[in-house]
């Protein structure tokens, strides 16, 4: 309890050393494994392997234009839930008769898996890119107006009652007052459909082609390159790390204020 | 403000009756092209039929076989894995770098690893829905017991509390208001990915069905299969809360939602 501050230091080294040797201890007992053959090469291709097949997939640039289709059919997605849902979630807080007419929509829509939708959205927008932003966004939408409707309602009633007496009209309670408000807990539906939004792209894409990770993921594991399998999945880990550092950093850096 | 919870109900389900006679009434005055979207009428006798010819039911059960598997699977490790991170410095340091990735990495990617190494079937929808679920019950149950108050376990320990009795009455129990949290949310994965790797990788259950008329133009029947898979999410996700409810009528957050 009482260790004085360079002993913490080396507890915390020897912690972060375990951290790292997890990893490098998993790395090698699966180099091992694939190299004493024991499972086929198909099954368990080598870690070298696939980190060489890591390195031909980034220089021959298929990588690249298959991350950024998935990623522009993600974000796309993502920024028309977070569009909409946050106009929703507005208009059902304010409005009782939106809210009457809505909720029950969204009591039915969020506990759903939107993926069984993905048929309809193929028979309605193609198999390219718009019926995979239209699932995305629909996927999305729910958590983020459930997020931005709690958020509105939660806003303390002294900061309404407050910027009234000051003399604030209706319109600029809201922009000024309640959708500031909101913006931690609005964030953080968004923070939650992030995931959602690359789940659903990358299943969209496996189950019915037009390009991207999911789909190039899927021909690989059709034709038994099981290299390439390996490598993609773990470009989807890095993307998925990378993403959730990015949105930490970002909440550190303009939501501080909100920390309590 | 109390109001008879069957008219509350029953006001609930005006605004869907509404859109259905909306719905009906366009499709019947022609302003719907029914070969993209089916009035309701023509989907509920797709619907009927599908529920007496039984296929529908068995691959129903197929699919919530799956996902019920698997979950139980994924809450089991997982309440034991965050118990044990929570508990122990050293096995934290160990797996934090392994349950990190994992977390961020979007699951559907591993469908197509599984389906490599497990073949179509069962087994590979298992394998997803329990990876899935495993996370949130891993990082829900280790963020409850993390956050017990060192005055409730200080009071345990001084009464003379053993150290296992420790991990049911105290730990366990404080954490149990996440654990359902996680349970919820694992939940809702369970089926998207049960469905996904229907979609993907098997010859059954009800997310190859819903693709299955899909692709062969039923469009009705597959309409009528997607309700039943909204219908039953609604169910599992209602019969959660019910159950998360009764077993935590004890806590404080059972009183705010009686006088909400």
């Amino acid at each position: 309890m009482t260790a004085r501050p360079h002993e913490e230091g080396v507890k915390a080294a020897g912690l972060r050393l375990r951290s790292l040797a997890s990893v490098m201890l998993l790395l090698v007992i699966w180099e091992s494994a694939a190299r004493s053959q024991l499972a086929p090469p198909v099954l368990l291709p080598a870690f070298t392997v696939v980190a060489a097949e890591l390195g031909r997939i980034i220089a021959d640039g298929s990588l690249a234009s298959d991350l950024a289709l998935s990623l522009y059919r993600a974000f796309t997605g993502l920024a028309l839930a977070g569009a909409c849902g946050i106009l929703l979630g507005m208009l059902m807080a304010r409005s009782r008769v939106v809210h009457w007419l809505i909720d029950p929509l969204v009591a039915i829509g969020f506990p759903s898996p939107k993926i069984a939708f993905l048929p309809v959205f193929i028979l309605w927008f193609g198999i390219e890119s718009l019926s995979k932003i239209l699932l995305v966004a629909f996927a999305c939408v729910f958590p983020v107006i459930i997020g931005t409707y709690s958020a509105a309602r939660a806003v303390h009633r002294v900061l309404v009652w407050s910027a009234f007496s000051l003399g604030t009209t209706q319109h600029a309670l809201l922009t000024r007052v309640i959708l500031p408000a909101c913006y931690p807990r609005i964030f953080a539906t968004l923070r939650i459909a992030l995931p959602v939004a690359l789940i659903t792209t990358f299943t969209a894409e496996m189950v019915a082609g037009g390009g991207g990770m999911g789909a190039t993921l899927v021909y690989s594991q059709r034709f038994f390159e099981s290299p390439t399998v390996f490598a993609y999945i773990l470009v989807m880990l890095g993307i998925g790390l990378l993403l959730d550092a990015a949105v930490h950093a970002f909440a550190r850096r303009y939501l501080a204020w909100a920390e309590e | 403000m109390r109001r008879d919870p069957l008219a509350h109900a029953l006001i609930r389900t005006v605004p869907l009756l509404l859109l259905g006679m909306l719905w009906q009434a366009a499709s019947s005055a022609g302003l719907i092209n029914t070969a993209f979207l089916p009035s309701p009428a023509t989907i509920s006798v797709a619907l009927a039929d599908l529920l007496g010819g039984g296929e529908i039911g068995r691959n129903i059960f197929i699919t919530l076989f799956r996902a019920g598997t698997g979950l139980l699977l994924g809450a089991v490790c997982g309440i034991w894995l965050g118990l044990m991170m929570a508990r122990s410095l050293k096995f934290r340091a160990w797996v934090t770098p392994i349950v990190g990735g994992t977390y961020s990495l979007p699951k559907s990617a591993l469908i197509p690893l599984f389906a490599l190494w497990f073949g179509i079937g069962s087994l590979t929808a298992i394998c997803a829905v329990y990876l899935a679920c495993l996370l949130p019950m891993t990082v829900n149950t280790f963020q409850g017991v993390v956050s017990t108050p060192k005055v409730l376990t200080w009071s345990a320990q001084a009464l003379g509390t053993s150290e296992r009795q420790m991990l049911s009455r105290i730990y366990l129990r404080h954490a149990l208001p996440d654990i359902f949290t996680g349970l919820r949310i694992a939940l809702g994965f369970s089926f998207v990915l049960a469905i996904s790797s229907e979609m993907i990788a098997s010859s059954s259950g009800i997310g190859k069905l819903v693709f299955f008329y899909g692709e062969n133009g039923a469009y009705d029947y597959m309409f009528a299969a997607i309700a039943c898979v909204i219908a039953v999410a609604f169910l599992c996700d209602r019969a959660m809360l019910a159950v998360s409810g009764w077993c935590l009528r004890w806590h404080e957050s059972a009183a705010n939602a009686r006088t909400a």
